[in-house]
């Protein structure tokens, strides 16, 4: 349960407010490359922490985000041309730079000084990996460049999607760092198939301990980026066996991984209050993602939708119920009725409202993982707003980090039994079961 | 393919308009919850913590053996007969704690299906000490390493 006052500042983005203020310490990912694939292409609209850009890549190759609309009558940059140099306003001819600078304006005199007073506000737009990522800042508070290993590996090893949520950020954040649900949403529960009919996590040794174990019990320890859940099945005699999710301030989260399976994760980017995107990655710290996982991940499967053609919101939604298939859930083949654990999740958590009311939640113990991000977010926003203490998580050494599945000796502390494992090393498989 | 027929369908529901028709009404407290201190530092906080705004919550220290639970007025009753009736047990521990008296109330919560959490406080040490091996295998869901606001906002999440 939270207070309103308390739901709404973990819950609102926009400039001016504290969560918007933690947010824009953060390299944060706003498109994917192809949605600017080459020099000199078409601007395109980008809207996150409910301010209205647009984002362009001159034919010089420079990337640019700036705001939305033409300093002269508010008209979208969308229609611009894109030019030499930057993109020009089709209505009186105001061209723009990548900085969103005017260096045209075409009614006033030559030699005219205007220009100069005319700048749209902007914002860094770089490339790493395969996503486009901006900072939204202050330009004296800018940290090092995101360094996640999921962006970093070769492109061979790493695919990206991009879904439109329905929902606020901190519901989907709060389902990523939900290990409890696993078992039911996306395990089947005691009769369904569950994970093992999903290519992209079927013959895990680990897929049988969560069968084998419908009640896991869940570690939540301190990390110096966020929280480690870690949640805890029965292994052998002896044994536990640990799947364990990272969560990094404010919004990346990993899945533990199953087998040789790409790893996956997250980062839930608000694009405003009552949206935001869930960007799905899966990579392999030390081989080539192969041709039948690529094509599994495009067609929907494991972390991924499957899109309507042309969009990022996915075929199955609000607007369909999410294609639920009662004879399926009734039979147990897909415990909630809906394909894809993408789509289960977005179903469920876009069904609570744009912004859940938390004031009317009836929270458990094991919703502890929850209860302690609320409150360390809670905390984090407080203390930059009231003190300006700088927020963990946008520090390389807090990005270099990877979910674990581990079976370790009953009482050994999974942090301890894990050591490195959790790090991200350049040619070190995951540690996974 | 399946389409909502009506505008209360779950799919219409999800808009700002149509989640303020949620039916309004107050919650009732829904955890019996019983907050146990297993040493004195931890008994500090739990003291602390027992003067907020609770609905049924009940705080305690334990004897050693963990067969009585003793109110924070000093009054010791049978541990079995004041979890009987409570659906939640709260385990706060420091590094000191006492592992048979952990033992003693683990054992009692999981014979009574009772939902257990630990919080293993910020003095609680290395995360491989005798604490968490103690608390561990009775602890439903634990936290390491806690702090006093963990546990206030636990019970303020489950509605204590």
């Amino acid at each position: 349960m939270l207070r309103p006052d308390i739901n709404d500042m973990l819950t609102q983005t926009g400039p001016g407010t504290p969560m918007g203020l933690l947010f824009r310490r953060y390299w944060q990912p706003v498109l994917h490359t192809d949605e600017l694939p080459e020099d000199g292409c078409p601007p395109v609209r980008v809207k996150i922490l409910s301010e209205r850009l647009i984002a362009v890549r001159t034919p010089e190759g420079e990337y640019g985000l700036m705001d939305e609309f033409c300093a002269h009558r508010g008209v979208s940059m969308f229609f611009a041309r894109v030019e030499s140099g930057g993109i020009r306003c089709p209505y009186h001819g105001w061209k723009y730079n990548a900085d969103g600078q005017a260096i045209e304006v075409p009614s006033e005199l030559n030699n005219s000084e205007f220009c100069k007073n005319v700048k749209l506000r902007s914002y860094p737009l770089v490339k790493v990996g395969d996503l486009l990522w901006a900072y939204l800042g202050d330009p004296e508070k800018q940290p090092p460049l995101p360094t996640w290993e999921f962006a970093t590996v070769p492109s061979g090893q790493t695919f990206t999607s991009k879904r439109l949520q329905e929902s606020n950020w901190l519901q989907a954040l709060e389902g990523g760092i939900d290990s409890s649900h696993v078992t039911w949403l996306h395990g089947g529960g005691p009769t369904g198939t569950g994970l093992e009919a999903d290519p992209l996590f079927a013959g895990a040794k680990g897929n049988q301990y969560n069968k084998g174990d419908l009640k896991p019990s869940f570690e939540v320890v301190e990390n110096e980026g966020g929280l480690l859940i870690g949640a805890r099945r029965n292994a052998e005699e002896g044994h536990y066996y640990w799947r364990v999710t990272p969560w990094v301030l404010p919004n990346f989260t990993m899945v533990p991984p199953r087998g040789d399976h790409p790893v996956h994760g997250h980062f839930w980017v608000p694009i405003d209050d009552e949206n935001c995107w869930a960007w799905s990655f899966d990579y392999h710290p030390t081989r080539d993602l192969t041709e039948a996982e690529v094509s599994a991940m495009k067609a929907g499967a494991g972390v991924h939708s499957k899109n309507i053609p042309g969009t990022y919101r996915p075929e199955a939604n609000k607007d369909n119920d999410y294609l639920i298939n009662r004879e399926k859930q009734k039979t147990g083949e897909l415990f909630s009725g809906v394909e894809g654990i993408a789509i289960q999740d977005s179903s469920l958590q876009e069904s609570m409202g744009p912004t859940v009311d938390r004031t009317k939640e009836r929270l458990v113990a094991t919703d502890a993982g929850i209860i302690k991000a609320r409150q360390k977010l809670r905390r984090v926003v407080e203390a930059l707003r009231d003190h300006g203490t700088e927020p963990m998580g946008n520090v390389p050494e807090h990005q270099q980090i990877r979910s674990v599945a581990i079976v370790l000796p009953a009482d050994q502390p999974f942090v301890e039994g894990i050591g490195d494992g959790f790090e991200a090393r350049e040619g070190v498989r995951q540690t996974t079961v | 393919m399946t389409t909502p027929i009506s505008v209360s369908a779950c799919a219409r529901a999800a808009t700002t308009e149509e989640a303020a028709y949620r039916i309004d009404y107050p919650l009732a407290y829904a955890r019996s919850t019983r907050v146990v201190a297993f040493d004195e530092t931890a008994e500090k906080s739990v003291r602390s913590v027992s003067d907020g705004p609770w609905g049924q919550a009940q705080f305690y220290t334990t004897s050693d053996s963990g067969e009585e639970l003793v109110t924070l007025k000093g009054e010791g009753r049978p541990m079995v007969m004041e979890i009987e009736h409570s659906d939640s047990v709260i385990m706060v521990a420091t590094n000191s704690i006492v592992s048979t008296a952990v033992a003693t109330v683990g054992a009692a919560c999981r014979e009574r299906s009772i939902m257990t959490a630990g919080l293993l406080l910020l003095d609680a040490g290395p995360l491989g000490g005798d604490a968490l091996s103690a608390i561990r295998p009775y602890a439903r869901i634990l936290l390491v390493p806690a702090d006093e606001d963990d546990l206030f906002q636990l019970l303020k999440a489950i509605r204590a």
